[in-house]
């Protein structure tokens, strides 16, 4: 019946819908042209110049999605959580757990397990990344434990733990310090275009992204997040388990960011090594804010976080414009992505109250 | 401060009015709050506001506190006609207003509350000043002595009994100046015994020369409390007296609005036809215990008929929330029994019960019964995304979810824009029939229904109270929790009573009328033996 479009009007939503999503990358790139013209340099100069060696070139695009990779899984992990309104902040704990329990599999089995080696040391990143961000999971859910504090925190065990391990017992012998041995040759994931470095764990992360696409559209448990994070009450009187679901979005966030690891160390690294994540959890959560969760919204942000990642590097060789800007842009995505939130916040503050 | 245009001439003199109203409007686009509401409360008074929920007690409230301005008309203080700017004037002028949700800073011990905001300083240094906890501790201990409190200051104000942070309040407010305080529902918020120090707190005041306003659902209290007394109906002041010339049901009769001798007929045969059949619902010696922010249930014992529409009448605040919510599963009872189809549900979660044939209409429609922010769509497939044919093997059918959408959106008419649109951008009335649609869907054998027309307008209001006809006709049970007397007894097959969290009475709708259900619902001690 009501249920009617209007053609004429039916361009109107969408141009405003893209504007507010382009929004807070609009303004941190003026942020960032504002510090570049402070720096004496000519901002368009420098970003036509990171444009060029993000997507110039078929070699400089494989270099942007390889940087894209790990955004994918860890932006998907953020996800899962922010939609159910659970500010979960330690998928980069996950990441990195997930990294050095795939890279334990891959050098630890057997090589006459063949190609089966990738697999299980997936299947085994995932649970670990799993059963990491369970923790905090049953600590909201039983005893309301914030889950802000309690992630943020379980990353720096996380790195702890990691830290240990790479340096005692899982010590390369060959290499001197802080790195695993290598993956054996078998478990490493194959590279796609070399002699770039992407690899095989890009479409993994793609497989995620559908995956995570699926279970938002159509899947009960998915559904039931979705109301979670508009509304507790509501979702409670209504029969939803409100306890089983933070649990439930948590283990996932795990798991898939325990893959995103597992990608990392055997796509890119083939080890472990100290510094396994240079942020790629945060990264990815400017990509979830940046998204409003929506799958296709994540595949475009890895990209773009991913292109932003990649020239800063070049563009830094090329000319006296620091890296930093790339932060500052990253940093200034998420505040502005933030502002545009306010479901989250008016969430959280009825949860206090 | 300079606000010497605003300070009240005769501030120390004897006034005859201290706070008064005259001609009151108040519109919130087409609902009048307030309707040339007049008042007039004399210096040292105890005034008493009743009526029902969205009578314009709160509104009116505001006003006094400037926090709203009149559309028409002005406050009166200390017989001077003021415009009040906001709070903080409000305040200068000697207007303290206690919320219901207290204001204390948690973390910080009561003396610290104490002297928040006006803090008494050692040094007059700027910002280097420190404070002078001594001076503080004595201003203390003098209000402790005037108010007759003793108060543990050393205390954090988290950590303290929830009348001990009232009074602090109050004390707070008496420190900075206030010569009139104005409490919205005081009492809601305690144990019986904590009643009794609040009201020789306040009687102490009010000897002292200390105005005193306060909105009150309870009419015991009333009387036990107050000189005097206005019945706020509908945004109008429809009564006024003395406490000492008044009865208990004189007033009651006038919040319910009793003096209208509009007889309504209850809906007849089939339902009551209907209602020998067996019993679908069983509660039995229900108990909650005493919780702040929560009122006590005591035995509570009824059953709902097959086919049947039972009323549950009640002021509000008398336990009919927290009666509510066990027997819908998100609140647990401490002792009894509830039963549905002869199954016990006293401990199954509201998803179990929803599958023994359970639907629940929300009264706080705005939170529990819609997810504002959310699509029409969630909203009206919510609770039923786990059964067939929405969910089909593991995955939900986008297509059946929407077909099905519409089809329990049209049976109920509910106007909206397209499925994509937030829940809140729907009117009041279609906000409701949406939760209508959504809680019948599913065929449930029994309703339960709390303030449904809460908020709804007219045209509303009809279509639900025949769909609640309807649903019984064809077999259904509804419990219907109202505050509007009319609507149950225009509805109801039988009608039960509650007050200070007990049955305290039942009547069949045909043998009774507005003034004894008014009655029975101020009735409260009558049973405490």
């Amino acid at each position: 019946m009501a249920d009617t479009t209007l053609p004429a009007n039916a361009l109107m939503p969408l141009l405003d819908k893209s504007f507010r999503l382009a929004f807070p990358f609009l303004v941190a790139l003026a942020v960032g042209a504002a510090i570049l013209l402070i720096i004496g340099e000519n901002p368009f100069d420098v970003y036509a110049l990171m444009a060029q060696e993000s997507f110039g070139s078929l070699r400089r695009s494989s270099a942007t999605l390889s940087a894209a990779t790990p955004l994918l899984f860890t932006s998907v992990a953020t996800a899962i959580c922010f939609r159910t309104g659970v500010f979960n902040v330690g998928v980069e704990g996950a990441f990195v757990l997930g990294g050095i329990s795939a890279a334990f599999v891959g050098f630890t089995l057997p090589v006459y397990f063949g190609s089966a080696i990738i697999p299980l040391a997936f299947a085994f990143a995932a649970l670990v990344g799993a059963a990491w961000l369970y923790i905090p999971g049953l600590l909201l859910a039983r005893y309301k434990v914030d889950e802000v504090v309690s992630t943020l925190m379980l990353n720096f065990v996380a790195f702890g733990i990691s830290g240990y391990l790479v340096n005692g017992p899982l010590l390369s012998r060959e290499s001197g310090n802080n790195v695993t041995p290598l993956v054996h040759e078998i478990a490493q994931l194959p590279r796609l275009l070399p002699p770039s470095t992407l690899h095989a764990g890009f479409i993994v992360g793609l497989l995620v992204v559908a995956a995570y696409a699926l279970w938002v559209k159509r899947t009960p448990s998915g559904f039931e997040s979705a109301l979670v994070g508009f509304s507790q009450r509501f979702a409670r009187a209504v029969g939803i388990s409100i306890p089983a679901t933070i649990i439930l979005v948590m283990v996932l966030s795990g798991l898939v960011a325990g893959l995103g690891g597992g990608s990392h160390a055997l796509g890119q690294l083939h080890r472990f090594a100290d510094g396994f994540s240079p942020g790629f959890g945060f990264t990815g959560m400017a990509v979830a804010l940046l998204a409003r969760n929506s799958p296709l919204g994540i595949i475009f942000g890895s990209i773009l976080f991913g292109a932003l990642a990649s020239s800063g590097t070049t563009v830094q060789l090329f000319s006296d414009i620091p890296l930093d800007l790339v932060n500052i842009i990253e940093g200034t995505v998420m505040i502005f992505a933030v502002v545009e939130l306010g479901r989250i916040t008016l969430f959280r503050r009825s949860v206090r109250s | 401060m300079n606000n010497s245009t605003t300070s009240a001439p005769g501030r120390s003199g004897n006034a005859s009015i201290r706070l008064g109203a005259v001609d009151i409007c108040k519109n919130y686009g087409p609902v009048a709050a307030n309707r040339n509401v007049s008042l007039g409360i004399a210096p040292g008074g105890i005034h008493a506001i009743v009526g029902e929920n969205g009578a314009g007690k709160s509104t009116l409230m505001r006003i006094f506190q400037g926090i709203e301005q009149p559309d028409c008309g002005h406050i009166i203080i200390d017989d001077t006609p003021i415009r009040l700017s906001g709070p903080k004037q409000a305040l200068n002028l000697g207007i303290g207003m206690v919320h219901q949700e207290f204001m204390l800073a948690p973390d910080l011990t009561l003396l610290e509350n104490l002297v928040l905001g006006n803090e008494p300083e050692a040094h007059s240094l700027g910002v280097l000043s420190t404070i002078d906890w001594s001076q503080a501790k004595r201003a203390g201990h003098a209000l402790a002595r005037q108010t007759g409190v003793r108060v543990d200051w050393k205390r954090h104000a988290g950590g303290a009994p929830v009348h001990m942070q009232q009074f602090v309040e109050i004390m707070r407010l008496l420190r900075f100046g206030a010569r009139i305080l104005i409490l919205d529902e005081p009492t809601a918020v305690l144990a019986p015994p904590q009643v009794d120090d609040l009201f020789n707190l306040l009687r102490n005041l009010s000897a002292n020369g200390t105005t005193i306003v306060f909105i009150s659902h309870k009419m015991n209290e009333v009387l036990a409390l107050a000189d005097t007394v206005s019945v706020l109906r509908q945004g109008q002041v429809t009564f006024e007296a003395k406490v000492c010339d008044v009865d208990v049901h004189t007033i009651a009769s006038h919040i319910v609005g009793g003096h209208s001798d509009k007889t309504v007929k209850p809906h007849e045969p089939a339902a009551i036809k209907a209602h020998s059949t067996g019993t679908i619902c069983n509660v039995r010696n229900l108990c909650v215990r005493a919780k702040e922010m929560s009122h006590p249930l005591h035995d509570v014992s009824f059953s709902i008929n097959k086919g049947e529409i039972l009323g549950l009448a009640g002021v509000s605040g008398n336990g009919q929330d927290e009666l509510v919510e066990c027997l819908v599963g998100l609140r647990m009872p401490h002792a009894g029994t509830v039963t549905l189809d002869r199954e016990d549900i006293t401990h199954a979660t509201n998803a179990q019960r929803r599958r023994l044939g359970l639907g629940y209409v929300s009264a706080d429609r705005a939170k529990e019964g819609l997810a504002a922010s959310a699509s029409v769509l969630f909203n009206v497939i919510a609770g039923s995304h786990r059964d067939r044919p929405i969910k089909k093997g593991l995955f939900l059918n986008p297509k059946v979810m929407r077909t099905s959408a519409i089809e329990r959106l049209t049976k109920l008419a509910v106007k909206y824009g397209r499925l994509n649109d937030v829940a809140q951008s729907l009117s009041g009335g279609n906000q409701q029939r949406l939760v209508f649609a959504r809680e019948t869907a599913s065929e449930p054998t029994l309703l339960i229904v709390s303030q449904p027309t809460r908020g709804v307008d007219l045209n509303g209001i009809a279509v639900i109270h025949e769909f609640l006809k309807t649903f019984c006709d064809n077999g259904g049970s509804v419990l219907l929790v109202s505050e509007e007397l009319d609507e149950l007894l225009s509805l109801s097959n039988r009608i039960i009573v509650m007050a200070d969290g007990r049955i305290v009475g039942e009547t069949t709708a045909g043998s009774t009328d507005v003034t004894e259900i008014g009655q029975m619902m101020v009735m409260q001690g009558a049973h405490n033996g």
